[in-house]
């Protein structure tokens, strides 16, 4: 029987260890830190924390993909930056020819008066200042390679028209009285040289020489002039064909 | 019999372990996530940071939002702003080909350089936004002359008759001002023996560049 004495006393062994393990447990379990709140209100604290904290994560998200995007877009916009400057500095260029911008430089200025009456013209304008003479003198101020010119206060810009209405002369459809003062920017002996050339304003000298028209070219060396401040209006033509 | 009783009660002591080692290991999982012995004061805090910290971030969201924004629209329209502004200059400068409805004034015969410079004046006095004589843009500065044999010039480049001008603008205002009673034309055929000009609405016009636009030597920009 010594072997059913033996099976017996290991038997005995095998209980005692998970008696031991069992007791030990129980006491662990009751030991454990169990929430001194009721379990539902314990319940619903986490689920705060823990959508707070999904949201914190999507939020993370949402900036790190913003971040990415902003730097995408100011590197593009470095280069845009660089356009931006070389537009601004090509439209200045084009405003300066334009007329948009006052300039200064050497030039000649013309000073064109009426004449006195009591001169007996031969006919009732002899004595006067027409708007085609300042056209001309316009015109052969351009031809000497004049750069930019004003006619008293006003600039000669693509859209001026110099005409007449009764006997006002009008530039930029704006009434100018005499004497017409015309300043024009460009290499002073050019320009001279070209205005007393006697094959071109022969009706304007032979009307100064006779019936006093002023008619009188000086030439300067810082002339200023204003700015076009009138509009370009576009209306029908577009860039390209 | 016995050590069917005693096998019943092994069963049932393993059984009660198994269960407790559970019990236990979900007791344990449960108050790590908890952060164990956590207060409700702690966790009133922890939920008023993490509003606060989400707040934050929502502003810094906010922020980057503008910021994107500001430079995609307001980059955008100021870059179109300049380029519109630098087309429109280069149509005033002759400086690009442009295109649009207009009239055609073709002069036929013998016309003195004035007399061809005053009816540019006049087309611009109509309101003509775009110039050309054969093929030459005339722009500000551009001057009818004649050169050594007598033959009329725009920008310096000679003429051959017939002189066509092309001016882009309202057609039917250009039209009317050029054939109106005493108008320019009307002096012409007073003034001149076998000239014809004649007017002719165009629905599109194409103007070649100027393409002689040097550098300004002498006029510089003043300080405004």
């Amino acid at each position: 029987m010594t072997n059913d004495r033996r099976a017996n006393a290991s038997r005995n062994i095998s209980f005692l260890i998970v008696a031991v393990v069992l007791g030990a447990l129980i006491s662990l379990q009751w030991n454990s830190p169990l929430p001194s709140v009721p379990a539902s209100h314990e319940r619903a604290t986490e689920l705060t924390i823990q959508r707070l904290e999904a949201e914190q994560e999507e939020l993370k998200a949402t900036i790190a993909q913003l971040r990415s995007q902003l730097d995408a877009y100011q590197q593009q916009s470095t280069a845009r930056t660089k356009m931006l400057e070389e537009i601004k500095a090509q439209l200045a260029g084009q405003k300066l020819r334009a007329g948009l911008l006052p300039v200064q430089g050497p030039g000649v200025r013309v000073v064109l008066d009426d004449g006195a009456q009591r001169m007996m013209p031969s006919g009732p304008g002899d004595y006067l200042v027409h708007e085609y003479d300042i056209r001309d003198v316009v015109n052969l101020l351009w031809m000497a390679g004049s750069e930019a010119i004003a006619i008293n206060q006003e600039r000669v810009v693509a859209s001026t028209s110099i005409y007449c209405v009764g006997s006002t002369v009008m530039v930029n459809d704006t009434r100018l009285s005499p004497p017409y003062v015309i300043q024009a920017i460009g290499l002073p002996d050019a320009q001279s040289e070209v205005l007393r050339n006697p094959s071109y304003l022969r009706d304007l000298k032979d009307r100064a020489a006779r019936y006093g028209v002023q008619f009188n070219v000086t030439k300067a060396w810082n002339l200023k002039l204003p700015a076009y401040a009138g509009s370009f209006i576009i209306r029908y033509a577009r860039p390209g064909r | 019999m016995k050590s069917r009783t005693a096998q019943i009660m092994l069963a049932a002591f393993c059984f009660a372990l198994g269960l407790l080692l559970v019990v236990q290991y979900r007791t344990q999982q449960v108050a790590r996530t908890r952060l164990e012995g956590m207060s409700s004061a702690d966790q009133a805090t922890i939920i008023s940071n993490l509003v606060a910290a989400n707040a934050q971030l929502r502003e810094e969201i906010a922020s980057l939002e503008a910021q994107v924004q500001g430079l995609t629209a307001t980059g955008r329209t100021s870059l179109e702003e300049l380029v519109d502004e630098l087309n429109r200059m280069k149509i005033i400068n002759g400086l690009v080909e442009v295109s649009g409805p207009g009239v055609e004034v073709s002069i036929d015969g013998n016309i003195s350089a004035l007399d061809l410079q005053d009816m540019i004046n006049e087309l611009r006095n109509a309101g003509a936004e775009a110039l050309a004589i054969n093929g030459q843009r005339v722009v500000v500065s551009s001057v009818v002359a004649n050169d050594d044999q007598g033959k009329l010039t725009v920008n310096g480049v000679p003429l051959e008759q017939p002189f066509v001008l092309q001016a882009i603008g309202d057609s039917k205002t250009m039209q009317t001002a050029l054939l109106r009673a005493g108008g320019l034309i009307a002096v012409f055929e007073h003034s001149y023996t076998g000239l014809t000009v004649t007017v002719q609405q165009r629905s599109k016009l194409v103007l070649p560049i100027y393409n002689q636009p040097l550098a300004f030597k002498y006029a510089t920009a003043l300080e405004q």
